[in-house]
């Protein structure tokens, strides 16, 4: 029962100055860049790797943590690939010490070798595509009826801001076996975690009194466990140990932040990319087979996570060129899953095009998305929820058209829609 | 079905893995056993049996 477990924990604190706006820092943070697949295609064009730090093409504000260390950027889909996959060579704690290993910290993208397999097994084993299979049922679609519950009767919404943007933190919530309709602060100190990469104290501040309230919950669920994902990872045994608290605790930060943030921007594109074509929209809600193509092509086309991060540990060539050891490697797999040589026409967004070469999305390699299955679980029904429930549905032509945007974390920040009730 | 117990990836073996060489129709049992997950390049000693 949601209400009586929360009710033994301590409130989540909320930051020092409740009224410090979270979002619109974050917002400012990642900048209004519109599209930077042509300065992708541009660098690609030139070479596989480039001795340059991505961030500063774009940005107007630094990204403290990783500034200034000397950074080279791979943007070919093959250069993408080996650098994921080689998880000896590029390896990840060296580099994301100095990011989300302070906002999270010891978990398992801050993890390399024997270490990170040991623990990943047991947390990946929770998000399972079977396991997660039967969450459609019993906490995904619950939340997504709710959310549509709110504006069904209005015909009309914004389907970032009253849909997108809250349904998989919501699922979290859930999960966790939190309140979702007291999840607005978990919301926001999910998001302020991050901030420590904008230099703002609220970052630390967050990544501390979450931390508190998952150390409470740990201990109270390993004291009275039931059959939620708490329970399950306080209680599970390695080699006949509790897993350490430390890293269920950085587990638990990055699952709040990692888990909403990015589904709710890939499920943002593509309901704007089938929105923005109403003969598509009609093809995918006559034929439900589709839903897949559409959401794997959305993933491909316009993922959130363009950039991701290792450290080179000796010296490698890839492409004619030289990664020296200790250099900071940015991984552009946006750049990658625009490659013409692996993607035919990459810019157009086909839900039919052959699929010969997976995308990169959710990364690949030994660090690959945890919660790949989840996230296409919630975005199969986000879009279900809408091909079902509103009827006639479109852009509302009295309002701007979505549109994405930022460098980094891309999504729409608003798709508004209009619809016959 | 057959599962990366390190990324879940399903092994589908009408699909098989051609980019590592491995043809389409090929079933499990008869891959190689130096083939890695073509997702997380996890081992085939990491994969295990699924039930639907
Ligand atoms: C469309 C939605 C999502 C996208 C595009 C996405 C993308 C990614 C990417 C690119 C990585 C790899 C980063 C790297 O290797 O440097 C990653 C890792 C991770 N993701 Fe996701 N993600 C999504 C949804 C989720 C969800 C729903 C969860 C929650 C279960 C989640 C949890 C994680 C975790 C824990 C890792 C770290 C894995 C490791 O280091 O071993 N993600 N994600």
């Amino acid at each position: 029962m949601a209400t009586a477990v929360k009710s033994e924990l301590p409130p989540l604190e909320d930051l020092d100055d409740p009224d410090f706006d979270v979002f619109a820092v974050e917002r400012t943070m990642r900048g209004d860049y519109d599209d930077p697949y042509p300065v992708f295609e541009e660098y690609r064009k030139q070479g596989a790797v480039h001795k340059l730090e991505l961030n500063e093409v774009f940005a107007k504000h630094h990204d403290v943590e990783m500034h200034g260390l000397n950074h080279y950027t791979v943007f070919g889909y093959d250069a993408c690939n080996r650098v994921l996959m080689d998880g000896e060579t590029f390896t990840n704690y060296e580099v994301f010490k100095h990011s989300l290993g302070k906002s999270f910290g010891r978990t398992v993208t801050v993890m390399d070798g024997e270490e990170h397999q040991r623990f990943r097994k047991v947390l990946q084993k929770a998000f399972l595509p079977n396991v997660v299979a039967r969450w459609g049922d019993s906490l995904v679609q619950p939340v997504v009826d709710r959310l549509m519950s709110r504006f069904i009767e209005k015909g009309e919404a914004d389907l970032a801001d009253d849909y997108t943007h809250h349904f998989p933190f919501q699922i979290i919530y859930s999960m966790l076996l939190l309140d979702p309709d007291e999840s607005a602060r978990f919301h926001k100190l999910a998001v302020a975690q991050l901030l420590s990469q904008g230099g703002y104290p609220q970052g630390p501040e967050a990544t501390e009194k979450l931390g508190v309230f998952f150390r409470a919950m740990l201990e109270q669920r390993r004291q009275n466990p039931g059959d939620d994902l708490v329970s399950h990872l306080a209680t599970v045994e390695v080699d006949g140990q509790y897993l350490d608290d430390d890293v269920l605790i950085a587990f638990l930060r990055q699952l709040v932040n990692a888990g909403g943030d990015t589904t709710y921007r890939a499920t943002g594109v593509l309901l704007a990319k089938l929105l923005e074509d109403p003969n598509l929209y009609a093809r995918v809600c006559a034929d439900r087979s589709l839903v897949p193509l559409a959401i794997e092509e959305a993933l491909r086309w316009d993922g959130p996570v363009t950039l991701t991060y290792r450290y080179c540990k000796r010296d490698t060539e890839i492409d004619g060129k030289v990664i020296p050891a200790g250099a900071v490697v940015g991984v552009c797999m946006g750049s990658a899953n625009r490659d013409p040589t692996k993607f035919e026409d990459p810019n157009r967004f086909d839900i039919f095009r052959k699929r010969t070469v997976r995308h990169l999305a959710f990364a690949g390699g030994p660090h690959i998305c945890i919660g790949q299955h989840l996230a296409r679980v919630e975005m199969t029904r986000a879009l279900e929820g809408v091909l079902d429930n509103l009827r006639n549905v479109r852009l509302d032509p009295a309002k701007p058209w979505p549109k994405i945007i930022s460098h980094f974390m891309r999504s729409p920040d608003h798709i508004f829609v209009r619809f016959d009730v | 079905m057959w599962m990366c117990m390190n990324c879940g990836h399903v092994y589908e073996p009408e699909e098989g893995d051609p980019v590592s060489g491995i043809a389409p129709g090929t079933p499990f049992e008869d891959i190689p056993d130096d083939w890695f997950c073509p997702l997380c390049g996890a081992k085939k000693s990491d994969f295990e049996f699924v039930e639907d």
